[in-house]
């Protein structure tokens, strides 16, 4: 009987691995069962610095981990995002009351909904899920709830319903209001929405963001919550709020006084040194109907939730040379060999990818240490050895936009300092900023070696430059659509006349935001292909939730004198920017309002057709474009026809151009785009639809904070001018 | 008694793990199955994709429709150079997305149900981007047909920026390969009225200035409006339109700075020929 038993599961088992191998169809997946260790609530990191404190450090100054909750950008993002939807993007938990159109209560969220089968659902903590989910799911008990389910999500014009209360923008507080606590662990609120950390405020549970426990935590993928039911994007990872840790090694070692236990379980620890781990939260689907590419859940149930693709970096890398053999390392990498290794500090390797040659840091080398402190971690005090260990700095793009002041404020005073000097004992730099610097000089190469060689004055001549990008995923990824990465590019003669110019900026005024002159500082300036202003919105008595007085239309919108992006693919010139920029869309059908006044009747421009425009507010997009970024290991050129002045034209103003010409390109990255940023300053400033500043963005953060990283790669050329 | 089940459950536990070895990827744990539909080939609902996608990651081998003949082009002509090939694919493309045959449609309100879009519209709606981009090969060679290409974009999006200086650019050939004088005069004027239309979608208004601190903008379409009135002796406009340059490159320069200083230089020369 047990045979036949096991035989039974065995066909079984082979047939289901041949079916996952082989067929192209997927079924749903159950959840496996939770297994049974002692509960343990969600830790804060210090209660892990003891035994780890190495990890904790790196961690500790990570973006993901604190610095995100309290970001000006990610707050005034989120922010932005309620204030046209009526707050439809914070949570709502188990004791929730809200009412859908259908009849059904809304009361689950993100990550507590077992399969997403409303557009609410997805929308309920959208943001806060991917950042904190831990935090959102201890919130289904009110003593542990850090931020509140709002009063009257979305808005209920003409007149609230009996009993319920309309969202009101003028209570609105940003996320990081609610990541503070006094000495007893009572939450503290800023007196004014949006205010300055009170006296005696000290980080929360929450503000730590993405923590120890909720990577080692992790129990595999939750397929059921995965739009494609593949363990791919927001979060769709389930947690465990147990004892059992789950770390990197097969043979751990027992753990002092059972503080927790050692996941053994291989399929649990393969999957958190995979690429698969990271993929649960790095791609972000938001749910909205994508108007050029038809994408739903496909969960049973789920057919009702659209969605488009915001980050389709783990998509990116899934489905790139890095996953496989086929790339110059002739092996996998993972997000860990360049993320949470020594990259790009262990040494280079010169490769060949299509016609360039190319030195690039070698990914995937790894320091040698203890993984825990020897005389503290072990039971029994029970000797450790020394093992290939991972770092936990989580390097990207990002740096914080505060100064370490704000950061020791609500963070706690030990917040390490971003611009910090120094390195660690692994020979990795302590500041995040010279991190972030080193791993972009990483991620790409240009050569100019096809430009025409001779030109004369008065004919076109052709630049050629090819790029690739070296990263295990698209160039930019992550918020692509606002991560920028550009050619700066510059043609001059033998005494430095400039000729031609791409990828410039140009020190100007900014009186949206209280900079009435040019101020001397080039990195809050926008690349000259496209000039935008988007609408900040505006307070009014009555909420009425949409674009109307919300803001995030474009109320300038035209073309510059460098516009490569749109010439280049639309009409396929050969000329402007060079820009690996993503772009969300917002397509508006005709008679809709598209953020503009008529001038001469005062009265809202409306499309007169399908009219396509770039948006800087993710809530409005119905269209993404994520293929203008750079794909890895695959070089293309770029052709810029460069007109030179003729012989008539230079004497007409004095000038003798003198040969060879000299041709620079360099890649640089933008932080963000300083009218992206500047919309955010608009929006949750004073004016905006809130009524009130939520502290966030201003002017002069945006001068003192947005660094942009210059000359990731460059290469220079010497075109002969014949007479 | 329990020898006879021990034998039989070791071999088929070791068969097991034999066969869960060989089957196990070496990348190590893979959840689920990635998802079988290819991620970078958008099904359209209902507009296409107007976009260049990276021709490797589409999977296509042979075109079948009109979006993957454009898409075919696209890689023809930026990452081949094969201007020939890309044409026959746009005009392909073209052939299938096409207003004359009813292969497309341009989408209005009365294409609306309750002011919303339909998940699939039949026709297709048509395409802007293989009209650009036939439009802008055809410049040269075929100018009337690139106007027209041009002018079938302005059907499906009149407010779209870019695409009547397009049309202006094009006049403009068509008035400097012609030898005829009421030719050149009338392809000159449209150039004129095309150039001002382009203006007018991005107007200098109070709100703008207040926003920008730009008094002007659009630089481009002033410079080639300035050379248009100077070609045909219209000195007095040419230098209005030359100033209007210069304000709009204030904050914003050029990406030929020459012109900047040459613009200036202009102008006196034109106010002396007053």
């Amino acid at each position: 009987m047990r045979l036949r038993i096991l035989t039974t599961s065995l066909v079984v088992s082979l047939l289901g691995m041949l079916e996952a191998g082989c067929g192209t169809s997927v079924q749903s997946v159950p959840n496996p069962p939770q297994v049974a260790f002692l509960p343990q609530t969600f830790q804060p990191p210090e209660n892990c610095l003891p035994c780890h404190q190495r990890q904790y450090n790196e961690l500790h100054s990570a973006v993901k981990s604190g610095y995100r909750n309290v970001s000006p950008l990610f707050n005034g993002l989120e922010s932005a995002g309620n204030l046209v939807n009526g707050g439809l993007l914070r949570p709502v938990y188990s004791d929730s009351t809200v009412v859908l159109p259908d009849g059904t209560l809304l009361n689950t969220n993100m990550y507590t909904t077992p399969i997403l089968k409303e557009t609410r659902q997805v929308q309920a903590g959208f943001c806060f899920t991917c950042h904190n989910a831990n935090i959102e799911v201890l919130g289904n008990n009110p003593n542990n709830r850090e931020v509140p389910q709002l009063a009257g999500l979305a808005t209920c014009n003409p007149a609230p319903p009996a009993g319920q209360q309309c969202f009101q923008p003028q209570a609105f507080r940003p996320l990081r209001d609610y990541v503070m606590v006094d000495a007893n662990g009572n939450q503290l609120l800023p007196p004014v929405p949006g205010g300055d950390p009170p006296s005696g405020a000290q980080p929360s549970l929450g503000a730590a963001g993405i923590t120890c426990d909720f990577c080692h935590d992790e129990a595999g993928p939750d397929l059921n919550r995965s739009f494609q039911m593949d363990g791919f994007a927001n979060t769709s990872l389930l947690l465990n709020q147990t004892i059992l840790k789950t770390g990197p090694f097969s043979d751990p070692v027992a753990v002092k006084n059972n503080f927790h236990v050692a996941n053994r379980n291989p399929s649990d620890i393969a999957f958190l040194t995979n690429g698969s781990f990271c993929n649960t939260c790095h791609d972000v689907r938001v749910p909205n109907r994508n108007l050029t590419a038809e994408e739903h859940n496909m969960n049973p149930g789920g057919q009702n939730v659209s969605y488009f693709r915001l980050e389709n970096l783990s998509t990116e890398w899934q489905i790139g040379p890095y996953n496989g053999t086929n790339n110059p390392f002739g092996h996998l990498v993972r997000c860990q060999d360049c993320h949470m290794s020594l990259f790009p500090y262990a040494g280079t390797s010169t490769y060949q990818v299509g016609d360039m040659t190319v030195t690039s840091p070698t990914p995937g080398v790894f320091a040698t240490d203890y993984a825990a402190v020897p005389g503290v971690a072990t039971a029994d005090n029970a000797p450790l050895q020394q093992r290939q260990v991972v770092e936990h700095y989580f390097t990207g793009v990002d740096v914080p936009l505060m100064s370490p002041t704000e950061l020791s404020a609500r963070l706690g005073p030990n917040y390490p300092d971003p611009y910090g000097m120094g390195i660690d004992t692994h020979g990795v730099p302590n500041g995040l900023a010279t991190r972030r610097q080193d791993l972009m000089m990483a991620a790409a190469r240009i050569s100019l070696g096809k430009t025409d060689a001779t030109t004369q004055l008065g004919q076109t001549f052709t630049v050629r430059l090819e790029a690739v990008s070296l990263t295990g995923h698209r160039l930019p990824a992550g918020f692509s659509q606002e991560r920028t990465v550009y050619v700066q590019l510059a043609v001059t003669d033998a005494n430095g006349f400039l000729l031609y110019q791409s990828g410039y900026v140009v020190d100007k005024p900014h009186p949206n935001t209280g900079e009435p002159a040019s101020d001397g500082n080039l990195d809050d300036e926008d690349l000259e292909h496209l000039h935008a202003v988007v609408d900040p919105g505006s307070f009014t008595a009555t909420y009425t939730s949409g674009t109307g007085t919300n803001g995030g239309n474009n109320v300038v919108f035209e073309a510059g004198p460098d516009d490569g992006p749109d010439a280049r693919i639309f009409e396929g010139a050969q000329e402007g920017l060079v820009l690996f920029r993503n772009e969300l869309t917002h397509i508006f059908l005709p008679g809709q309002a598209i953020g503009r006044i008529d001038a001469a009747t005062g009265k809202p421009v409306l499309a007169q057709g399908v009219h396509f425009e770039e948006t800087f507010q993710a809530a409005l997009a119905n269209t993404v474009d994520n293929f203008r970024s750079l794909q890895p290991l695959h070089p293309r050129t770029y052709n810029y026809e460069i007109q030179l002045p003729t012989m008539q034209q230079l004497q007409a103003i004095g000038v003798t151009v003198q040969g060879p010409l000299h041709v620079h390109a360099q890649i640089n990255f933008e932080h963000f785009p300083p009218l992206f940023m500047r919309f955010i300053a608009g929006v949750t400033g004073a004016t905006g639809p809130t009524g009130h500043s939520l502290n966030l963005m201003d002017e002069q953060r945006i001068d003192t904070y947005l660094k942009n990283v210059k000359g990731i790669a460059s290469d220079d050329f010497t075109v002969n001018l014949t007479p | 008694m329990k020898l006879p089940y021990r034998f039989p459950i070791l071999i088929v536990v070791g068969l097991a793990v034999l066969l869960v070895s060989v089957f196990a990827q070496s990348g190590g744990y893979t959840p689920g199955e990635f998802q079988s539909s290819n991620p970078n080939y958008p099904k359209p609902n209902p507009f296409y994709f107007e976009g260049k996608i990276d021709w490797n990651l589409l999977n296509i081998t042979t075109p079948s429709n009109a979006w993957e003949y454009l898409q075919r082009g696209m890689h023809y002509q930026d990452d081949m150079d094969d201007v020939p090939d890309a044409t026959t694919d746009y005009q392909t493309s073209l052939s299938m997305n096409s207003l004359q045959n009813q292969t497309c449609q341009i989408v209005t309100a009365a294409t609306l149900v309750n002011g919303n879009i339909p998940t699939s519209l039949t026709p297709a709606p048509c395409m802007f981007t293989v009209r650009l981009r036939l439009g802008y090969l055809q410049r040269e060679t075929n100018p009337s047909s690139a106007i027209e290409l041009f002018q079938e974009v302005l059907q499906i999006d009149p407010q779209r920026l870019g695409v009547n200086t397009l049309i202006a650019e094009t006049y403009v050939i068509e008035a400097q390969q012609s030898t005829d004088p009421t030719t050149q005069q009338q392809a000159y004027a449209n150039a004129v009225a095309a150039y001002q239309a382009e203006l007018a979608l991005s107007p200098v208004t109070a709100q703008f200035t207040a926003l920008t601190a730009d008094t002007a903008n659009n630089s481009k379409v002033h410079w080639e409006l300035a050379q248009v009135y100077e070609a045909t002796g219209q000195n007095s406009l040419a230098a209005s339109e030359l100033q209007a340059y210069l304000q709009a490159t204030q904050w914003h320069s050029d990406v030929y700075p020459w012109r900047i200083a040459l613009a200036q230089n202009q102008i006196h020369t034109l106010a002396a020929k007053k």
